[in-house]
């Protein structure tokens, strides 16, 4: 009944029947108002804020943080599909869709688990973009995207939205194949300026009338690109409107371990000298007061005033926008729709703007007062209970990979004073807040600048200091240039430590780390390694702190570790380079695998013995230099060599087949395999939905090895065993 | 009778009785005419009175540790109690006094930032309520956001005449190019 129960119409004076039950107990009075279907409806209200008015449905967030576990009851929403659902609505009704909109992603986001806090930011600046702009025709961009998802339920794929984030679901970020409603796929961030110029300037070339609309955080103006885009539509001059979303949060996830984190950069503090600017505002006062003295046609006289005055007082933030050709506007109270929806409609409806920028100020979590108080404003969260705002985190043995590498840098850095750490906005998704903790003045947040975060090391190799760059592999592609021309090219000792190597689950391919072994290891003076487990990453910190002579970078995956023995005080050993190591010694059939995808080879090992096999399981350790005389071993004596890795072609694999035929070893009787991620984006789900997708489980491994052999009916067999 | 914020807006006209520090924060200089109409001036004076000796947690009847379940539910329980529609007729103006205090207790412990003031001024020995209401309120921030939208409304009228002769004149940008081109093509048609 729940559908019947949220059309009911209920006409509810909260302050006279209150009187008529006892406070705590709200299921009951619930339940005979919407006759017996209590769904929590009545703990939503507000208990002071009700209006008397006839015929009209009311829900709004309750102050008092009561949420229920239930869904809530959103009456207005439930009639909103699509945008153009909400035209007829009067900016009152807004008000109202806003906080169910809010209730719907808090309730949401609580059963699925994603981005929270910069969601719920938006909700209002979402409802008034949706309200005065039509989309799709009007082209609305999000930055990043993690903050889409009230613009997902507003079009068209509330009823999805359960899957967020889980195999053949909605993905956490837009998608253009998704949805016509996402114009452009976004994930990594800065990119919503440049790629709204470019559907402007399209627009413009086919003589179309619609708005581009391109929504970017504080944050990701901290990124070069921006600026590059801004730049350049001042350049060209074509009608778009830039939306600043301004919640003083620039680095993810918004806090150390110890408190929130003061924005990075300078610019953060020129936008809120911005906010508050007391000078124009007492100048104006004086011109005001003049004029009222003066009066009459002095009116013309005191609007050249006023606009000096803004020229010459108007913050200094605002100029800097002006000066690259946008027309600065705000700051804007980003949670209030009728100053939103004013604007919009104001700048919507003037012809030939030219580029215009929105400055909003908007508050991270605003609405659910757990994440307000949060110091992370509850940015990416897991499963949680909306009531109590509690999350589910399940509990493991072992760390995270993560952890791990912030344990081993900060473990070599109290060794070697030398060692630095440097991260591009990401202290928690790195793990280098806990380097910052032990280290304050020795760890680097440059903000969203990669490419500037690998230049910044290489210059802090060039004065002799140990630079342990810690960037995604997804998001060094950004820096690969300066990684090439300023770093590998001078031979620079710069530490690369690439976290989320290989798939990484729910946050699909915008941030699947495929192709960092490829695009390393074509490098002349890379040492590229990769660890198969958490000891192996100590080791490889520590060979990465001791090569001193040459670039290095090493891989590990989003994950936890295995739970093999740690060594003693967190200390690594460093390791030979170039020499990989046997795990299993066996005969026939030889895995060699590259990185996490050892411990598959370990598993496959376990299959094929099942079957009377006993393969060699070897860990390479090291990608280049390779371990020649190893693999030549390995080659002479077995029939069968696979190569296994979770990267893309081009990688591990591909140096080995290399090597295999300069040295002569393919001429022979050795029949080598590798197993590659394929040659498509694999999309978000789970990471075992995603391993089985890209054929890289230990199935998969095992039933190669059998084909192989010419034994197909085993390899049918294991493969429809559904390990 | 509207409930809630509309009640908290205390009798502007009786500045007899109250200085215009007792007016509530949201209007910072004007005063609003009330709705309630407060009894005799003896009334009044007593719950002045009252109003002075008991601190906010003693109001709701919770501890000074305690949580912001204790004091939701407290306020809940007071809320309901003393609500002016639901209070018998003689009992009006006091109940509704009552209620405004309740409510302005929970206001101010609710909010981390505004309970941590006043616990500090708790401690230092002073309670101040409805006088010092405005201390614990972002009173700045309010102002600057008043002045924001004069000022974003005065942007948007600059943006209006700029837009009015922006792509007159020669020198003109690409963008200034194809607006023009497509102003052309579409008066053809």
């Amino acid at each position: 009944m729940a559908l019947f129960a949220r059309s009911f119409p209920a006409n509810t004076n909260w302050g006279a029947s209150a009187s008529a039950s006892e406070p705590q107990k709200s299921t009951p009075f619930a339940s005979h108002l919407l006759g017996g279907s209590a769904l929590g409806f009545h703990s939503l209200l507000k208990l002071n804020q009700v209006k008397k008015r006839p015929g009209g449905v009311y829900a709004s967030l309750s102050e008092g943080a009561e949420y229920h576990s239930q869904s809530p009851a959103t009456p207005l929403l439930d009639t909103i599909n699509y945008p153009i659902h909400m035209k007829n609505l009067s900016v009152k009704e807004l008000k109202q869709l806003a906080d169910e909109l809010r209730s719907d992603v808090i309730f949401n986001v609580s059963k699925t688990g994603g981005h929270l806090g910069s969601s719920l930011g938006v909700v209002e600046l979402t409802v008034a973009l949706h309200y005065v702009f039509n989309a799709p025709r009007d082209k609305i961009l999000w930055d990043v995207g993690h903050q889409s998802y009230p613009h997902k339920i507003l079009t068209g794929r509330r009823d999805k939205m359960h899957t967020m984030r889980q195999t053949n679901g909605l993905a956490g970020f837009t998608k253009r194949s998704e949805s016509e409603y996402d114009c452009f796929g976004t994930g990594h961030s800065s990119t919503t300026i440049s790629a709204g110029l470019g559907m402007a300037v399209g627009r413009d070339l086919k003589g179309e009338r619609n708005h581009v609309v391109a929504v970017i955080g504080d944050g990701a103006m901290t990124a070069g690109q921006a600026y590059e885009a801004m730049n350049n539509a001042g350049y060209l001059d074509s009608d778009m409107i830039v939306i600043l979303n301004d919640n003083k949060q620039v680095s993810l996830p918004t806090a150390t371990l110890d408190g929130p984190i003061p924005p990075v950069g300078a610019l953060s503090s020129a936008l809120s000298r911005l906010q508050s600017n007391r000078p124009l505002r007492e100048l104006r006062e004086v011109a005001k007061g003049v004029t009222k003295q003066i009066g009459g046609p002095m009116h013309e006289l005191a609007a050249k005033v006023d606009e000096y005055a803004r020229g010459m007082i108007s913050g200094s933030g605002s100029t800097l926008f002006e000066e690259l050709g946008l027309y600065y506007i705000g700051p804007v109270d980003g949670h209030n729709i009728d100053d939103l929806v004013s604007i919009l409609k104001e700048v919507k409806t003037t012809k030939t703007t030219g580029p215009v920028l929105i400055h909003v100020v908007t508050e991270k979590g605003r609405g659910y007062p757990y994440a307000e108080r949060a110091d992370d404003k509850y940015h990416g969260v897991v499963k949680f209970d909306p009531a109590t705002g509690k999350q589910f985190k399940g509990s493991s043995v072992t760390k995270t990979y993560t952890t791990y590498f912030a344990e081993a840098l900060i473990a070599e850095a109290e060794a070697d004073k030398n060692i630095v750490a440097i991260h591009a906005a990401m202290g928690g998704g790195t793990g280098l807040n806990l380097f910052l903790r032990r280290f304050p003045q020795r760890c680097f947040d440059v903000g969203i600048a990669e490419q500037h975060a690998v230049t910044f090391a290489a210059g802090l190799a060039c004065e002799g200091l140990k630079p342990f760059c810690a960037i995604y592999s997804s998001f060094m592609q950004r820096a690969y240039d300066q990684v090439v021309h300023d770093v590998d090219l001078q031979k620079l000792p710069v530490r690369f430590a690439m976290d989320r190597a290989g798939l990484v689950g729910a946050d699909g391919p915008t941030h699947c780390g495929a192709f960092d072994v490829t695009f390393m290891a074509c490098l002349p003076n890379m040492v590229v390694m990769a660890p198969s487990d958490e000891a192996e990453l100590f080791h490889m910190v520590a060979t990465a702190a001791a090569i001193d002579d040459r670039p290095s970078c090493f891989r590990y995956p989003r994950g936890n570790g295995i739970g093999v023995q740690l060594p003693l005080g967190n200390k690594g050993v460093p390791l030979e380079i170039g020499k990989g190591r046997v795990l299993i010694g066996g005969e026939r059939v030889a895995l060699l695998g590259y990185g996490a995808a050892v411990q598959s080879c370990l598993a496959a090992a376990l299959l094929l013995e099942s079957q009377g096999l006993k393969p060699t399981v070897v860990d390479a350790r090291f990608c280049k230099p390779l371990d020649h005389s190893l693999i030549r071993e390995l080659a002479k004596s077995h029939e069968v060599l696979i190569t296994v890795e979770e990267g893309s072609i081009g990688g591990f694999g591909s140096h080995v087949a290399q090597f295999l035929a300069l040295d002569g070893l393919l001429d022979g009787k050795v029949k080598w395999r590798p197993l590659v991620l394929p040659d498509q984006y694999i999309d978000h789900g789970s990471p075992a939905d995603q391993l089985a997708q890209a054929g890289l489980t230990p199935s998969h491994i095992a039933a190669t090895v059998f084909n192989v052999l010419g034994q197909k009916r085993e390899a049918l067999e294991i493969m429809s065993s559904g390990n | 009778m509207r409930c809630g914020y509309g009640l908290a807006a205390l009798p502007g006209s009786d500045a007899r009785f109250f200085s215009p520090e007792t007016s509530f924060l949201r209007l910072p200089r004007t005063v609003h005419p009330t709705r309630i109409k407060f009894g005799s001036f003896k009334v009044r004076a007593k719950i002045d009175e009252a109003r002075k000796e008991v601190s906010f947690y003693e109001l709701l009847g919770i501890s000074e540790t305690g949580t912001l379940l204790e004091i939701k539910q407290a306020y809940k329980q007071l809320a309901r109690r003393y609500h002016p529609d639901v209070s018998p007729p003689d009992r009006v103006e006091e109940n509704t006094e009552r209620f405004i205090r309740v409510q302005e207790a929970y206001e101010t412990l609710s909010d981390p930032r505004r309970r941590a003031l006043y616990d500090k001024d708790l401690a230092l020995g002073l309670h101040l309520a409805f006088s010092a209401r405005r201390r614990y309120q972002s009173d700045e921030d309010l102002e600057d956001r008043g002045e924001w939208r004069s000022r974003w409304q005065s942007q948007l009228s600059e943006l209006k005449r700029r837009s009015m002769n922006r792509d007159a004149g020669g020198n003109m940008s690409w963008g200034a190019r194809m607006r023009k081109q497509r102003e052309e093509s579409s008066k053809e048609l």
